[in-house]
Order: C-alpha cells, then sequence, then structure tokens
C-alpha cells in the first residue's frame, strides 16, 4: 500500500468518525428529547467510550483487562469528591480523576509488565484490583457503606442538568474524541508495535520493541479516558459509594470489547452500543420477571463468539464483505 | 489492643475455611495443570451447586452436607458435559479465548441463577451441625470442623489417585506431554473429561459442605473463582500438597484481614499479597520446577 494511499484511508477513517459524531449528535431531535430514551442512549454511549477505550489494551496489546470500574471508579470518586467537598468544578476534577487513574495504572502496571505478567495472571491481577479498591474504598475512613450524593448544583459549570440531551451530547464529543485518539494510536508506530506484542511477544522483542514501555503506554491511555469519564457515570448513576467499583460490570465491558472483535474501533463502538441497548430494552421489559436476562445473552454470545467466531463482529462483517465483493478482496490481496 | 483469644478464634476459622478453599480450588488446579483450561467459571460451578444442594436439603429436610450425595455425582456428569460443549472446542486455544468462553459461561450461570432464585441470598434453615462447641478460650462450629475435615480427606483421596492408581498415571502422563500421551495408548480425550468432571465435581463437594452454614446467591462464585485462581498461583504445579498449603495461607490471610481491618475488608488483604506474591514469586510457592 503506498503513502498517498494511507492518508486518504486515515483521512477516510476521521472523515467517517465526524460524520457518525454528527449524525449521533441529531439523535435528540429524531426522538423528540424523550428524556427516557436520551437517558438509555448516554448510557450506551457511555459504555461505546468505555469500550473503544479498552480496545486500546485490550484489542491493541492484547491484555485481558477486567478492571474497567477501578479506573471509572477512582477516576470518578476523585472528581465527585473534589466537587462536593472542595467545590472544585468538574471540569478540573475530571482531568485530576484522569490523572489519578493513570497515576493507578502506571503503578499497577510498571511492575506487572516489568516481571512479565500475561494472559491469565493479567487478567485475573485486573480483576482483583477492582474487588481491592471496592473493599479499601469501603473502610469508614474513606466511603464507609453510605451513598454519597453529589450536590444538587446544576448547569454545564458542573455538568449536571434537569434533562439529558446536554449530558448525552458532552457524552457523543468524548465518544468521538476516544475514537479518534484509537484512530491515532492504531496508525502510528504504537499501534504497530502494540499489535505486534499481541500477535507474538516474544517476536516484538527480538525485533527491538520496547514490550514493556508500549504495554504500559496502553494500558495509561485506557485507565486515562476511563478515569475521565467517571464523574459521568456517577452523574449518570445519581450516586456513588464503594460499590462504583463494580466487577461484574469491569467483566462486561471486556466482554462487549471482545464480542466486537479484538482492534476494530468501529466493531467496539458497534457492539457496545448495541449490546447496551438491548441490554436496557430487556431489562426494561423482562427485568422485572427475569432480572439479568441481558447479562444471560451477553454471556451465550460470548461463548459462541469465542468458540465460532474469535474475530467478533469485526470478524463477521471482513467475512460479509469478502462474501460480496470477492474479486476485489481477492485482487487486492494476492 | 485485639484479643488474643479473637485473634485465635479467627485464625482457626481461617484455616478452617482454607481446607475448603483448598478443596475447591484443587479442582480447578487439576483442570488447570492437565488439561491447560483457564476456567474463569469454576467459582460459579460452585455457586450453582450451592443452590442444588439448597433446593434438595429443603425437599428433603435434611443438612445440605449430606446432599453431596446427590450433587457430587450430578456435578461429575455436568462437568462432562460442559466439557464436551464448551471447553473441548476451545482446547490449545489461546489464553484469551478460552478466558472470554469461560467468562461467557460463568455469565450465563449467574444470570440463570438470578433469573430463577433472584438477588436474595438462600441459606437452609433448620442446619444440623451449625453450632458451637466451646474449648476454654476458642470457640469452634462444628459445621465448618466438619467441612474442614471432609475437605483433607478429599484432598488426600485425589493425591492418593493421582499418585497411587493406573487412572492417576494417566493423568499426570497426559500432564507431561500430551503428544506423547496417546502413543503410550492413552486416550486423552477420555482423560480430559474425567479430569474436568472430577474437578468440577469437587466444586459440588465444597458447595454442599458450605452449605451447611453459609447462604448463597448469584454472586458466590465470583470470590470463589478468584480465591480459587489466587491458590493455584501460590500453588504454582506443587500438585495437591502446594493447593493444601496455599489454601491454608489464604483461609489464614483471610482471617488477618478480617481481624486487623474489617470483615469487608478481608478480601483485598488476600488480594494485595496476590499481588506482590505474581510479581516476586511468579511461579507460586511451592513449585516443583
Amino acid at each position: 500500500m503506498g503513502w498517498g494511499e494511507w492518508i486518504s484511508e486515515s483521512k477516510r477513517y476521521i472523515i467517517g468518525t465526524l460524520v457518525l459524531g454528527g449524525l449521533l449528535a441529531l439523535v435528540p431531535f429524531a426522538i423528540n428529547f424523550d428524556m427516557y430514551y436520551l437517558l438509555i442512549l448516554s448510557t450506551a454511549l457511555l459504555y461505546g467510550v468505555y469500550v473503544v477505550a479498552w480496545n486500546i489494551i485490550g484489542g491493541y496489546a492484547g491484555q485481558l483487562d477486567l478492571a474497567a470500574f477501578a479506573y471509572i471508579g477512582l477516576g470518578g470518586i476523585v472528581a465527585a469528591e473534589l466537587f462536593t467537598i472542595y467545590g472544585v468544578t468538574p471540569w478540573v476534577g475530571m482531568f485530576v480523576g484522569a490523572g489519578v487513574a493513570m497515576i493507578l495504572a502506571a503503578a499497577i502496571g510498571y511492575p506487572t509488565f516489568r516481571f512479565g505478567i500475561k494472559d491469565v495472571w493479567y487478567a485475573l491481577m485486573s480483576a482483583a484490583l477492582v474487588v481491592i479498591l471496592n473493599n479499601i474504598f469501603h473502610l469508614p475512613e474513606l466511603l464507609g457503606s453510605l451513598d454519597h450524593y453529589l450536590p444538587s448544583k446544576y448547569g454545564w459549570m458542573y455538568l449536571r442538568f434537569p434533562t439529558y440531551e446536554n449530558l448525552y451530547w458532552f457524552v457523543t464529543v468524548t465518544l468521538v474524541v476516544a475514537m479518534l485518539i484509537n484512530l491515532k494510536i492504531s496508525h502510528s508506530k504504537t499501534g504497530y508495535y502494540l499489535r505486534a506484542i499481541r500477535e507474538d511477544e516474544l517476536a516484538a522483542e527480538a525485533l527491538g520493541i520496547d514490550v514493556r514501555k508500549y504495554k504500559l503506554l496502553a494500558l495509561m491511555m485506557y485507565a486515562g479516558i476511563l478515569g475521565f469519564m467517571g464523574y459521568v457515570s456517577i452523574v449518570i448513576q445519581g450516586t456513588y459509594s464503594y460499590h462504583t467499583f463494580d466487577s461484574p460490570n469491569s467483566i462486561t465491558i471486556a466482554i462487549m470489547g471482545i464480542i466486537g472483535g479484538l482492534g476494530s474501533i468501529a466493531g467496539a463502538f458497534t457492539s457496545a452500543v448495541t449490546l447496551k441497548i438491548i441490554g436496557e430494552y430487556l431489562r426494561s421489559t423482562l427485568g422485572a420477571s427475569i432480572p439479568g436476562i441481558h447479562l444471560l445473552i451477553y454471556g451465550l454470545l460470548l461463548i459462541i463468539v469465542g468458540i465460532f467466531k474469535p474475530d467478533g463482529l469485526a470478524g463477521v462483517w471482513v467475512s460479509l464483505k469478502k462474501k460480496f465483493v470477492k474479486k476485489n478482496v481477492r485482487g487486492e490481496k494476492k | 489492643m485485639i484479643d488474643p483469644s479473637l485473634v485465635a478464634n479467627n485464625v482457626i476459622d481461617g484455616v478452617l475455611m482454607g481446607l475448603l478453599y483448598s478443596l475447591v480450588a484443587l479442582g480447578l488446579a487439576l483442570v488447570f495443570g492437565v488439561m491447560d483450561i483457564i476456567n474463569f467459571a469454576h467459582g460459579d460451578f460452585v455457586m450453582i451447586a450451592a443452590y442444588l444442594s439448597w433446593l434438595l436439603a429443603m425437599a428433603f429436610w435434611l443438612d445440605p452436607s449430606i446432599i453431596a450425595v446427590i450433587t457430587v455425582p450430578v456435578f461429575f456428569l455436568i462437568g462432562v458435559a460442559v466439557y464436551k460443549l464448551v471447553i473441548e472446542p476451545i482446547l490449545g486455544a489461546e489464553p484469551l479465548i478460552q478466558i472470554a468462553v469461560t467468562v461467557g459461561l460463568g455469565y450465563v450461570f449467574q444470570n440463570v441463577a438470578l433469573g430463577i432464585w433472584k438477588a436474595e441470598p438462600k441459606s437452609f434453615p433448620n442446619p444440623w451441625f451449625n453450632f458451637s462447641i466451646d474449648l476454654g478460650p476458642v470457640t469452634l462450629t462444628v459445621a465448618k470442623l466438619m467441612a474442614a475435615a471432609i475437605s483433607l480427606i478429599s484432598l488426600y483421596l485425589v493425591h492418593y489417585l493421582l499418585t497411587n492408581t493406573k487412572f492417576g498415571l494417566a493423568i499426570r502422563a497426559t500432564s507431561a506431554n500430551r503428544e506423547v500421551a496417546p502413543l503410550m495408548g492413552i486416550n486423552v480425550r477420555k482423560v480430559y473429561a474425567i479430569t474436568f468432571g472430577l474437578g468440577i465435581a469437587l466444586t459440588a463437594l465444597g458447595a454442599s459442605l458450605y452449605m451447611s452454614w453459609g447462604q448463597t446467591n448469584p454472586y458466590l462464585g465470583q470470590s470463589f473463582s478468584l480465591l480459587s485462581w489466587v491458590i493455584v498461583a501460590m500453588g504454582g504445579l506443587g500438585g495437591v500438597v502446594g493447593v493444601l498449603y496455599s489454601g491454608l495461607i489464604v483461609g489464614i490471610l483471610e482471617a488477618l484481614g478480617t481481624t486487623f481491618f474489617t470483615a469487608s475488608a478481608r478480601l483485598a488483604v488476600v488480594y494485595i499479597a496476590f499481588f506482590l506474591l505474581l510479581w516476586f514469586r511468579p511461579r507460586g510457592l511451592f513449585a516443583r520446577r
């Protein structure tokens, strides 16, 4: 592939992402600013941000991270506490939260990657991290057993609104930014290094890639995005407590990422948003009689994807494309 | 100052729980060590078995620990069935796929349980052995003592099976080299199916014993899964003995966490120890190699 083509391809993706963002921004008009749907869509797009962020560590670097809500919780609680106790605007607090989440990621990631911990042990450590934070924040000296509420102040200054459309737009913008960061990584040296690490760590190391450094970089970018969004998560929940360090939902994010297809931005976005919307729909219709039906479906999908289609949704898309434009794909590739 | 008899009580409790954890973790260690299968749903088998023990205990009005007579063989068969349906297709797959599929399996179990039994915890209202005896400064719960004793006996039996029987030899041979084992006339698929069944049967035994004083909810499996993995990480490839010691260490750490911090922070103590272990002794404390 030529240099010129690469630029046009990456430009095409950037334009595509911006168009998607523009279309998403118009959705509130299409649904007539219905509060309930806006809440569901805001949550769905928020999960879109999470899963697109997860794609950096899980998709590109191939580390099965199950700690999403460790970083979301920590970043969110830092911003929320700064707001509640010191009256600091979340616009500052969210960046502080992101910074704290990145520091945690570095503190955990540095020794972990330094000692070559990967695969199952990495997944277990990340799952344990959520439980550790959950237990620590449960101590009476920190959050205790109570639910904490944000002060009842509203407006752009606090990112809290009586209705949901402004929050929805804010999440849309962050989603576009998260996708652009992913695109940037995907087409940069870092992205190629990370994919090389995912495919074969030893070979990557032999080629002179600083495996530890790039894995840590991926983990910190992921943690930073999640930590930044933590406050939005708390705004949507309404309260925060030690429960904000949520193990099952951390796993859900990894599940969505895998179903979407490792390393595929479009797959991550589509899988997160579709699964979350279907999940919320099922929860509102069948949730009272069969709680957890949506999670049951996620689980089944994950088993099916794992056994039959390890490339996820992105893989399905590629094979469909191959089926319909067989000649082109063949002509190009070989 | 912390009351020494409280510490003693908690540590004894930790030892008893540790033996039960060893029993559950042994199933995981077998599956991981022999088949190289990463099972993230291990604890969820404990959870489902705990519900089954509770259901049957309610139906027959017998103590759940007695129900183990039914749950253990049933879960052996469930284990073989799950092996055929879900595990066999991912044998030799990359770790991420194995983790994904078994996480999915755990999610299915949890949410089936949530759908059927809802979120409120279930326990058997008329346990036979859930009383304590006073031994001077310490108090012992008979049900836990019994569970610990049965766990210890079962660990010994599995150790005996692995070291002194022909089938144990087949398991060890398969574990050592799965390419050569079939050349020696070992049916590897059969060994795998039985190993997985055995691993799952051990979770059922642990669950039935646990239900003679404990209570279950759809998320019971998550802590059992993580704790079992911590024990396997500590035990390394040190066989049954490594699992036994590691289970005891985890039980005691948990007890110390409860004593010196709060009950809600006890898992943090165990998992922080797990982090340190992975960083500084990645091959475990009792590794043979």
